[in-house]
């Protein structure tokens, strides 16, 4: 009896504590307060962090993202700096793809290096969006996570990446295959995806947009077992080879992964199919390396929505310049994630150079209220049409012979409503 | 058709590589009992090994792989072995299951951190990320023919299955035609009889982890083309195999292998006609997992399926006895002062990261329950976690307030725990994690695929509760009120576990069938255990998942639960508040390292790995064993080393402390006597048996130890066989000192125990059996010439011949080469009374040999007819002993009703 009654005790007293001291904690959010200095901005430098999936388990890693984001903020300081204020770029905290790191990294760059902003975040998860949000930390990164359409302070680089029911398709995959395939009109179409959510949703969205583009849709299932890559890839080959009336269709379009397409590629082709094969995720010059993928990629179309590395307009040959003085001086191997971290970096100096001198999350957001500007690495950006849709430019490029070649040139498309 | 043929013979290849991951599985199973989560991590390592020398420092493929095969990855099995497994072989279950959970994550860590470290060197060594398409030991790309209309196979494929046969057929020669191989089986059959035959099983294991981990290397270079370098899709590919290893219960190497394959065909064969299923997200690829379920229900053997523990003793808990405030109020202390840190030296960081820990704690709390209380090994507590947070998720979104959520979520993840719990009625132990672990894969990747419950990526808003004047949305505020749940939680649960009701779940954990005679509900009390824990997840999840004010379905998988647990157990389970502990732990450490010792994203997992090595050492976790050991040493300081509540700490961890040495026996040392025990103290634990025995047996001499059930007759031949080692006194053995030497070196000095019960391994042939101690063919035939009944059955499971024959079979063999000491503990237990005679004759034979004979028998009248010499036990001590001639029936009733007022201590 004793026991509990002096448990209860002690917690009735810590409860009394809880609230007691509640009130003079609350509304010191670390935000800027009119006269106080802006967190992370002094009169010469503006800090900056960054989060990335580095190290993982799974053996996928984005840690060249914080190149990218390095080489353009060491041009933005080569240059003067943003008015005045060189960026203090702090480096690039590793979520390793867990979801409470990635909480845990962005409190840490907001609480103990009190940064200003956070740009470039790339990972698979992304559970720290809400504190960032909260806290009012400009952040800027890859757009393919719902947490980057919508909330105020949040930006995808090129855009939200994520289809909302309401909202619009980007039509950059449809166009480009069309183009490809000399139009649209009466040429089918096989969408095959893995066996989770995700995968129905990508079906969902891209047989909407295949089908608004003028194809015929002649099968779209979400049926590959996404906890790892199946081995023998003939029944699901059968059955695209099938799909129009008993014969092939004209191009089939994965929405998985490169250890998938790896496998599906090659069986369609041992199949004996020779039309259009197309993906999202295998731009990668890395593959190139290696005869096993150069050969199952080959003749693949690949859709990239960034400029592809093979183009030379004046901005690719800026942004290989600056990876190349990033990294010492030395040729490495360009890839997307270079490019998210390097744009994720410019769409943040150009939304400070628009907030003007007096840099604060207030002016920041003032400046991202209407942004626009055309001719980047990823197009025509708009803002604030971006926090609900993609900018909507893309490329396909394919690959022959050990190398890509463009096959759609980049260019933007106007987006269909998705419903 | 062709299909169908296409179906299997391209199963057979990822069946193959199941087989060889199974195979290695039941290897090492048999070798030290415990399922090795880190198996397909081995895996991982050498396919990372495979790549870096191959493609990396451009070593010729072939023999890369052999090395790795035949070198390296024996050597890392044998290391883990000397280092680990040996070790935990003693532990109870939940620590073996746990400390191979570290080493899944710490050998890959490990693999990539001396990647790191050599490119750092400069070595050419190529980055381990994203990777595709490896080469494997064949051509790359892979050569493809097409022998068949719709039937391709490629050079990939081919290899796999070739070296797969090969060693298969490697294996069964192993096996079935090797004196290794034989001592293998028989070490699986009856591991403490192979050392008292004077093998050393020791040695035995590190053979079988060295194959086992030579396999999975093996499984890893071939899988290198398929799965590139995942460690997390070694793990899933190794979780699939343990199907193949359930289908061999462990035990059976050919049964795993071929269930390996099947397992393949299996899978390749749902896939390729599953379309009834397309409406089910999430069906196909949950597939390996509902035949690993599957096959837990069917194939599980009905017996022991309560907890796992009965072996598990508690550690001494050395606050017995003490007050409630000596006990509690340095817990009350900690809780007090972390409030009053948050409001005056945490920074705003720190703050955070502490309630995070807290909000964890609620969570692995959860584990104390089902896993401390109930010893049964859930991997299924994330899932209740997500569960419940999703649900209280969706019901806020439709603006339900934070507490009817949280009290809904939490009851759904307490039903989930009822579903779970069903599987926990006929399986325990090792086959009830696994059966959690699919089941938790079923929820990721069914379950939590409904969008109506996941809503997309972009999952539900949690936000933090505001209670009243109570604004949780501060994290110092949310410290102090997660602080106060725990307690709240932690004195509950010690409630509970005092209770009635806590008592009925400590019964139900360590005999159920006791307690179910006792009255009390085995299945109520299990699915009570499982529903209190999920219960508690899902309170711990949606208050965590407030902490982080979102949750979105994939933010706790069934790995991740497997994590939990690993860092619950290691602080200890049996206690809620060291879970409290735990979750601090794992919140703070990752940060502490990172901030002051290493900078590495390696380190530290290779930390928590290590966590295992500790476990095998303190199998209660370090929140038990500091203030232990820590007592244990101000208790030593005090009254000095010599004393018994110092040791109090060894001896719970099975340590005996050394018998006192330099006692010099008299002149009994060079008497003659072929084994002598001199003034033997000995007993379990903490109860003595033996209080000074002195006992010689000289060669050609039946000494028959006679005396009431308890005397310590058992015991004495356990001390005399080197079983237990005594506390005080000495063994002699032909004259020289053997009190420290344990079983195998005592047989191999020529002291054999013939133990209660038959000692033989069953489970081999007659032949085998024979084999074992008999390796020429003559002595072997000379065996059969004498028993016909062996003879005609060489080749028959000697588990199935009768109970005299086997205890035939077990002395014969003797007779060929007479051992110095026979001490045979009842040899004619059971026995019918033709057979005893037969079995008396042996020994009468032996004797004539030279054997020098102990025998411990309950049949006193039958064993004066061959005794020499007679002596009493009775209460730990010989209370009479001499020729037989002398002794008197008056006596021998004395010594049996245990009257005797001889000399005792």
């Amino acid at each position: 009896m004793l026991r509990s009654i002096r448990t209860l005790a002690a917690a009735t007293a810590a409860l009394l504590l809880a609230t007691a001291c509640n009130s003079a904690s609350t509304g010191g959010s670390p935000g800027d307060g009119p006269g106080s200095a802006t967190r992370g901005v002094s009169a010469t430098s503006i800090k900056v962090g960054g989060i990335v999936s580095m190290t993982t388990a799974s053996g996928y890693s984005k840690k060249d993202t914080d190149l990218g984001a390095r080489a353009r903020y060491d041009r933005a300081n080569a240059e003067g700096g943003v008015h005045g204020r060189k960026i203090e770029y702090l480096g690039a905290e590793d979520d390793g793809q867990d979801p409470a790191k990635n909480l845990a990294a962005a409190r840490k760059l907001v609480q103990q290096d009190h940064v200003f902003a956070v740009s470039p975040m790339s990972s698979v998860t992304f559970t720290g969006a809400d504190f960032l949000d909260q806290q009012k930390v400009p952040t800027i990164g890859w757009g393919t996570l719902p947490s980057f359409c919508g909330p105020a302070h949040l930006y995808g680089f090129n855009g939200c990446l994520v289809p909302m029911p309401g909202g619009t398709l980007n039509q950059t995959w449809p166009e480009g295959l069309g183009a490809v395939l000399g139009g649209a009109k009466g040429k089918s179409v096989a969408l095959i995806a893995t066996d989770n959510d995700a995968g129905k949703f990508g079906i969902r969205t891209f047989t909407r947009g295949f089908t608004a583009a003028g194809f015929t849709v002649s099968y779209a299932k979400a049926v590959v077992p996404a906890a790892s890559t199946p081995n023998d890839w003939s029944a699901y080959t059968k059955e695209i080879l099938g799909s129009r009336d008993g014969k092939a269709p004209d191009a089939v379009v994965s929405v998985m992964q490169t250890p998938y397409n790896i496998g599906l590629f090659t069986a369609l082709k041992r199949a004996g199919y020779r039309g259009v094969i197309s993906d999202p995720t295998d731009y990668d010059p890395g593959l190139l390396a290696k005869d096993a993928t150069r050969q199952a990629l080959d003749g693949v179309h690949v859709l990239l929505q960034f400029q592809p590395f093979e183009s030379d307009t004046p901005a690719m040959k800026q942004f290989k310049e600056d990876i190349r003085k990033a990294a010492g001086g030395k040729n490495v191997p360009l890839n997307m994630h270079m490019v998210t971290g390097y744009m994720s970096a410019d769409l943040f100096l150009s939304l400070a150079e628009k907030a003007g001198k007096d840099l604060s999350v207030d002016s920041f957001q003032q400046a991202a209220a209407s942004f626009s500007d055309t001719g980047t690495l990823v197009g025509d950006r708009a803002l604030p049409k971006g926090r609900k849709e993609s900018f909507g430019c893309g490329a396909l490029v394919q690959l022959k012979d050990g190398r890509y070649e463009v096959s759609v040139p980049f260019r933007c498309y106007p987006p269909i409503p998705f419903d | 058709m062709g299909d169908l043929l296409g179906f299997v013979l391209s199963g057979l290849v990822s069946g193959a590589l199941y087989a060889l991951l199974a195979t290695g599985l039941v290897l090492s199973y048999s070798a030290s009992g415990l399922f090795n989560f880190a198996h397909g991590a081995t895996a991982y390592l050498c396919a990372l090994a495979f790549y870096e020398l191959h493609s990396g420092f451009g070593w010729p493929a072939v023999p890369t792989a052999l090395l790795l095969v035949c070198v390296v990855a024996p050597g890392i099995g044998w290391g883990l072995d000397r280092l680990m497994f040996r070790k935990l072989a003693r532990v109870g279950e939940t620590a073996q299951i746990v400390a191979t959970i570290g080493l899944l994550v710490a050998l890959p860590a490990a693999g990539l951190w001396v990647v790191e470290l050599l490119a750092d060197a400069g070595a050419p060594v190529l980055p381990a990320e994203n990777q595709f398409g490896l080469p494997g030991v064949g051509p790359s790309p892979a050569v493809s023919w097409q022998p068949l209309d719709g039937v391709g196979i490629d050079s990939d494929q081919l290899i796999t299955w070739a070296v797969t046969a090969v060693a298969a057929m490697a294996l069964w020669v192993l096996m079935r035609h090797t004196r290794l191989g034989l001592r293998l089986r028989a070490a699986v059959d009856n591991r403490g009889l192979v050392e008292l035959r004077g093998i050393s099983a020791d040695r035995l294991s590190s053979v079988a982890w060295m194959l086992s981990s030579g396999l999975a290397g093996l499984a890893g270079v071939l899988a290198t083309p398929l799965l590139g370098l995942s460690a997390h899709d070694y793990t899933l590919f190794l979780f699939v195999s343990a199907t193949a290893a359930v289908l061999g219960r462990f035990v059976s190497v050919p049964l795993a292998f071929a269930g390996g394959l099947g397992l393949g065909v299996l899978q390749n064969l749902v896939a390729g006609y599953a379309t009834f299923a397309e409406g089910i997200t999430g069906f196909r690829t949950a597939v390996p997992f509902l035949i690993l379920f599957a096959g837990l229900l069917i194939r599980a053997r009905r017996g022991r399926a309560a907890g796992t523990a009965t072996a598990e003793a508690p550690p001494v808990d050395h606050l017995a006895g003490t007050t409630w405030a000596r006990r509690w109020a340095p817990w009350l202390a900690a809780a007090v002062l972390l409030c009053a840190a948050f409001y005056t030296v945490t920074t705003p960081f720190w703050s955070g990261i502490l309630t995070q820990g807290l909000a964890i704690s609620l969570v692995f709390v959860s584990f104390t329950v089902v896993t401390g209380l109930g010893a049964m090994v859930s991997l299924a507590q994330a899932t209740f976690v997500t569960a419940a947070a999703l649900v209280a998720g969706l019901l806020m979104s439709h603006g339900w307030p934070f507490v009817l959520a949280l009290a809904v979520g939490t009851g759904v993840a307490a039903l989930l725990g009822a579903v779970v719990a069903l599987p926990a009625l006929r399986l325990g132990g090792r086959s009830l994690a696994l059966a959690t672990l699919a089941l938790a894969f079923l929820a990721d990747q069914v379950l939590f695929q409904f969008r109506w419950l996941r809503n997309g990526d972009t999952g539900w808003e949690i936000p933090r509760p505001v209670i009243g004047p109570l604004d949780l949305g501060d994290d110092r505020a949310m410290g102090v009120a997660l602080v106060v749940l725990c307690t709240v939680t932690v004195y509950a649960l010690t409630r509970l576990r005092d209770s009635a009701r806590g008592r009925a779940m400590l019964a139900v954990r360590s005999a159920p069938e006791a307690a179910l005679a006792c009255g009390v509900s085995v299945v109520r009390t299990k699915l009570l255990l499982f529903t209190v824990s999920a219960g508690l997840a899902g309170l711990g999840g949606v208050m965590y998942t407030s902490y982080n004010t979102r949750v979105t379905a994939t933010d706790f998988t069934a790995m991740t639960g497997l994590i939990w647990l690993a860092v619950v157990v290691a602080a200890g389970v049996r206690r809620p508040q060291y879970a409290v502990v735990a979750g601090l732990v794992f919140a703070l450490a990752p940060h502490l390292l990172a901030q002051y010792v290493t900078e590495s994203a390696h380190l530290p997992v290779i930390l928590f790995g290590l966590a295992g090595l500790a476990l095998a050492n303190d199998p209660d976790g370090y929140c038990a064993a500091i203030p232990l050991r820590w007592h244990a040493r101000r208790q030593a300081g005090r009254k000095g080393p010599a004393s018994g509540s110092a040791s109090a700490y060894a001896s719970a961890q099975g340590a005996e402390p050394r018998p006192g040495s330099g006692e010099e026996p008299g002149a009994g040392a060079r008497d003659g006597a072929a084994l002598r025990l001199h003034g033997i103290h000995a007993g379990y634990g903490t109860a003595p048996v033996l209080h000074g025995v002195d006992l010689a047996v000289r060669p050609g001499e039946i000494l028959a130890l006679l005396g009431p059930n308890g005397a310590g007759k058992s015991t004495t031949c356990r001390v005399a066989a080197g079983l237990l080692r005594p506390r005080r006194g000495e063994v002699w053995v032909g004259g020289r000192a053997a009190s420290r030497e344990g079983p195998v070196g005592r047989a191999r000095r020529g002291v054999l125990l013939a133990p209660e019960g038959r000692g033989i391994f069953p489970g081999l042939t007659i032949e085998e059996n024979l084999l074992l101690q008999l390796s020429d063919r003559d002595a072997r035939d000379a065996v059969y010439d004498r028993f016909e009944a062996l003879a005609r059955r060489r080749n028959v499971a000697a588990g199935s011949l009768s109970g005299g024959e086997q205890q035939l079979l077990a002395l014969a063999p003797l007779l060929q080469h007479p051992p110095a000491v026979l001490v045979a503990d009842e040899p004619s237990l059971g026995l019918a009374p033709r057979v005893v005679d037969e079995v008396f004759t042996l020994l009468v034979e032996l004797r004539g040999n030279g054997t020098a004979l102990l025998l411990v028998e309950e049949k006193a009248a039958e064993v004066l007819g061959i005794a020499d010499t007679v002596a009493y036990l009775a209460q730990g001590a010989v209370s009479w002993c001499g020729p037989r001639a002398e002794v008197e029936t008056d006596r021998l009733t004395e010594a049996y009703l245990g009257m005797s007022q001889g000399r005792r201590r």
